[in-house]
């Protein structure tokens, strides 16, 4: 397997706040690594300074085997990223966004406009839904599908995808999930961060965990769960991460609600 | 897991003939210039498409500005340059200043651009190309009779048009590129972590310079009835950017006077130098200003304490009898920490502000040691009753628009209350502060004659009615609408508009002074105001939301 994300001592301060703590791991080609931390953590920094975002306060890594802080403009051109905010211009088109995106990575149109159409097949909209209205009139679920869109477009080999579900109706996300486990078979590394852990444990084959900017957990989701004897990935992870009483926490919180 | 550095990729597409990622951002920042960054209320058919459409009315406007060129036609073409360079220059600095801040570090722009293969150089270029356009634009519509009055001074030629075209080329980039750079220098020489903060006073500063930059040089034409010339005793001539561009026309299309090269190498110099700094040597900081954005960090403990201070003076009279209403007292809160927080609602109000608090100034110092004065104290306090306005106006606007629907949620018959709380924020910590200053300056100029500070008296009386006027048809909510509504030409006409019947009253006051019908004046003005401020008041009581769309 070809090592195509290599994280050494990777640290990132805010001030005197620690984001990011001496982060080392290292991703191989054809995986889909599930990237899970409580609110806070640290993930999307990391993702930040992986897709060149961000300036690492120390530590180095290097995606594709091209060093971020030396050739941040060739990581970029071999990464993919679904960012959680799912940022758009909205006073564009969504095909003028699109194409926008596509002329960055020196897509000629005619092939932009192509592979446009490939995506909109795949999610199942017509030509039409990318002409009529702005952005900023998309429905939450559609402008999911474009922020996608845009991320994969130049068919980067490694992906980064932060809470990329969100907003998309169900069939969409199965669509989706399938799509991104046919893409790792095919060779491309996935890193996944989300919340919905029980997605992340059937799609994964690999977890890590990282609290407070360290890293926490890394294995496979079936293994960490055998031998932390947590019976599902959620467990673990409240276990690890969120205290043991929280159900507890609720019930004596739903208590306030009472008449 | 074996290692290759760096690991072969085939590629990803096939490359053609793909347009330059500078052409590609160039337009994309054009097009959000036109149609704004969101979209509500914003139809895909009725988006602008150039310049010309979108900035139509405010074009017209400094067409016709322009007209007043024609004073100078029987002066030299120096003469008549300084004051079209000077004019410019002010309405390009105020443009830019306040263009700059949002284009140059937008926040939602950073999870959409920074991870694509493009350098921060070439994000930098295609912004500043777009500020360049969009300031020759107005600069081309406020010189477009400048261009040819030129010719007909008395030491004009036909080369007039194409000179005045290159130096006010050089001016719009000069301007551009001090704007970049007191950006770049506030960045290197204190710190990212401050950066929110400094853009703001930037902007400001700038917006001050400009203005002061283009009114002074107007003001000493007229003075020296344009036997203005750059030589050892006026040295201070050549500190003057319009002067310098000036120079340039004359040098090309006039007199050719040696002391007008020299201004011309100078204005040409400045200009590259300028450049150089901005775009070449500088460069690097701004991609460290675009990452700061995407940083998250802790509010400082001062913010927080800040925040305990308002809540604690909230509920001590004499503001805890005039914010009795809780939603009032809400709004007011949440407008007092936008106005010291927001870096998006800073950026736009207090460089709006600035400007128009110059002239005042200048009024109030012109006219001092004059025996006909009073003009000026009267307008600066016509000024400050329309602060309430503007700032009202101002602070619809918010990149978090959306977030004020939960206003909508809440069960309020309306917005009234909402912008009632703002009007009061604004009217504490904007107004009365300004009141104060203009007060102590008139104050200090006229201490020879106090009884003409009573001329502060007319504009004071309009300012409860002025700040109601925002407010009217249910608008006013605080940070309830997109920014690109906030660039809308028709508010800066109307506001042009109040300015001019600011003045018209002021005049009117002195006037009434002058002649002993002051006292009467006062109470007609009274009167009326008291019955607007009535009719406003109970016109807004039951507005109704507005609606969404």
């Amino acid at each position: 397997m070809t090592r195509m994300i290599s994280l050494q001592n990777l640290t990132k301060r805010f001030g005197p706040q620690v984001a990011v703590d001496n982060l080392s791991f290292d991703i191989g080609s054809g995986q889909i690594v599930g990237f899970l931390g409580p609110n806070g953590a640290g993930k999307t920094t990391t993702l930040k300074m992986l897709t060149g975002m961000l300036a690492p306060t120390s530590g180095t890594a290097t995606i594709c085997g091209y060093d971020l802080c030396t050739n941040p403009i060739e990581v970029k051109r071999h990464v993919g990223f679904v960012p959680e905010s799912g940022a758009v211009f909205e006073s564009l088109t969504g095909l003028e966004y699109l194409e926008m995106i596509a002329a960055l990575y020196g897509i000629p149109p005619n092939r932009a406009r192509e592979r446009i159409q490939q995506f909109l097949a795949f999610f199942d909209l017509g030509f039409a839904t990318l002409t009529d209205k702005l952005l900023g009139a998309y429905s939450k679920g559609m402008r999911r599908k474009v922020v996608i869109t845009a991320g994969l477009l130049h068919n980067p080999p490694v992906v980064f995808f932060d809470e990329p579900l969100d907003g998309l109706d169900a069939n969409a996300a199965v669509g989706f999930k399938a799509l991104i486990q046919t893409l790792a078979r095919e060779g491309k590394t996935i890193v996944y961060s989300s919340h919905i852990l029980d997605v992340v444990e059937r799609m994964c084959d690999r977890v890590i965990i990282i609290d407070k900017g360290r890293l926490l957990l890394d294995g496979k989701p079936d293994e960490l769960v055998a031998t932390h004897k947590s019976g599902t990935l959620e467990k673990l992870f409240t276990q690890l991460t969120g205290g043991g009483e929280l159900e507890q926490r609720a019930e004596d919180f739903a208590k306030t609600f009472r008449p | 897991m074996s290692e290759t550095t760096p690991i072969p990729i085939p590629p990803l597409l096939p490359e053609g003939n793909a347009a330059a990622p500078e052409k590609v951002l160039r337009k994309l920042f054009l097009t959000l210039f036109l149609r704004g960054r969101s979209s509500r209320g914003l139809q895909k058919t009725g988006a602008p498409t150039s310049v010309g459409k979108k900035l139509r009315v405010v074009l017209i406007l400094y067409g016709l500005f322009g007209l007043l060129a024609l004073i100078f036609v029987h002066q030299s073409v120096f003469a008549m340059s300084v004051y079209l360079h000077g004019m410019s220059l002010m309405f390009l600095g105020m443009f830019v200043a306040s263009s700059a801040g949002e284009v140059l570090f937008n926040k939602e722009e950073a999870d959409i651009l920074l991870h694509r293969p493009v350098t921060p150089k070439e994000l930098l270029w295609a912004k500043i190309r777009v500020l360049v356009e969009v300031s020759l634009w107005i600069a081309g519509a406020f010189n477009l009779v400048g261009f040819f009055a030129g010719m007909f001074t008395p030491d004009g030629s036909w080369l007039f048009p194409l000179a005045h075209i290159l130096s006010t080329t050089l001016q719009a980039l000069f301007c551009t590129a001090c704007v970049v750079l007191a950006y770049q220098l506030c960045l290197r020489w204190f710190g990212r972590e401050k950066l929110e903060g400094l853009m703001t006073s930037a902007q400001v500063v700038v917006s001050i310079a400009a203005v002061l930059g283009g009114q002074i040089v107007p003001r000493v034409m007229f003075r020296m009835e344009g036997m203005v010339q750059f030589s050892v005793k006026s040295w201070w001539i050549g500190l003057l950017p319009p002067a310098w561009f000036a120079g340039l026309d004359d040098t090309v299309a006039g007199a050719r006077s040696g002391s007008s090269a020299v201004l011309a190498a100078i204005g040409v110099a400045a200009t590259a130098l300028v450049l150089w700094a901005a775009f070449g040597k500088l460069a690097e900081d701004y991609e460290v200003g675009l990452q700061k954005l995407g940083e998250t960090t802790s509010r400082p403990k001062t913010q927080r304490a800040g925040r305990r201070f308002l809540d604690r003076l909230v509920s001590l009279p004499p503001l805890s009898w005039w914010l009795r209403n809780p939603v009032e007292r809400a709004s007011f809160l949440l407008t007092a920490a936008y106005l010291v927080r927001d870096r998006d609602v800073k950026l736009r109000l207090y460089p709006g502000l600035a400007p128009m608090m110059v002239m005042p100034v200048i009024f109030l110092i012109q006219e001092h040691g004059r025996h006909d004065s009073g003009f000026g104290v009267a307008f600066a306090a016509s000024y400050v009753g329309l602060v309430p306005m503007l700032a009202m106006s101002i602070l619809q606007f918010s990149q978090q628009w959306q977030a004020a629907d939960v206003f909508r949620m809440t069960p309020l018959p309306g917005p009234t209350p909402l912008c009632h709380g703002a009007r009061r924020a604004v009217l504490l910590f904007l107004t009365f502060p300004l009141l104060v200053v203009f007060g102590l300056a008139a104050w200090l100029l006229h201490r020879d004659d106090p009884h003409i500070l009573l001329l502060l008296l007319p504009g004071l009386v309009a300012l409860p009615v002025y700040s109601l006027i925002p407010g009217l048809r249910g608008q006013g909510v605080p940070f309830s609408r997109p920014t690109e509504e906030a660039k809308s030409a028709g508010r800066g006409a109307s506001m042009m508009l109040i300015m001019f019947i600011s003045m018209a009253l002021s005049g009117i006051a002195l006037w009434a002074y002058l002649t002993g019908w002051f006292k009467w004046y006062l109470t007609g003005e009274v009167v009326v105001a008291a019955i607007a401020y009535v009719a406003l008041r109970l016109s807004m009581a039951n507005a109704p939301w507005p609606a969404m769309e």
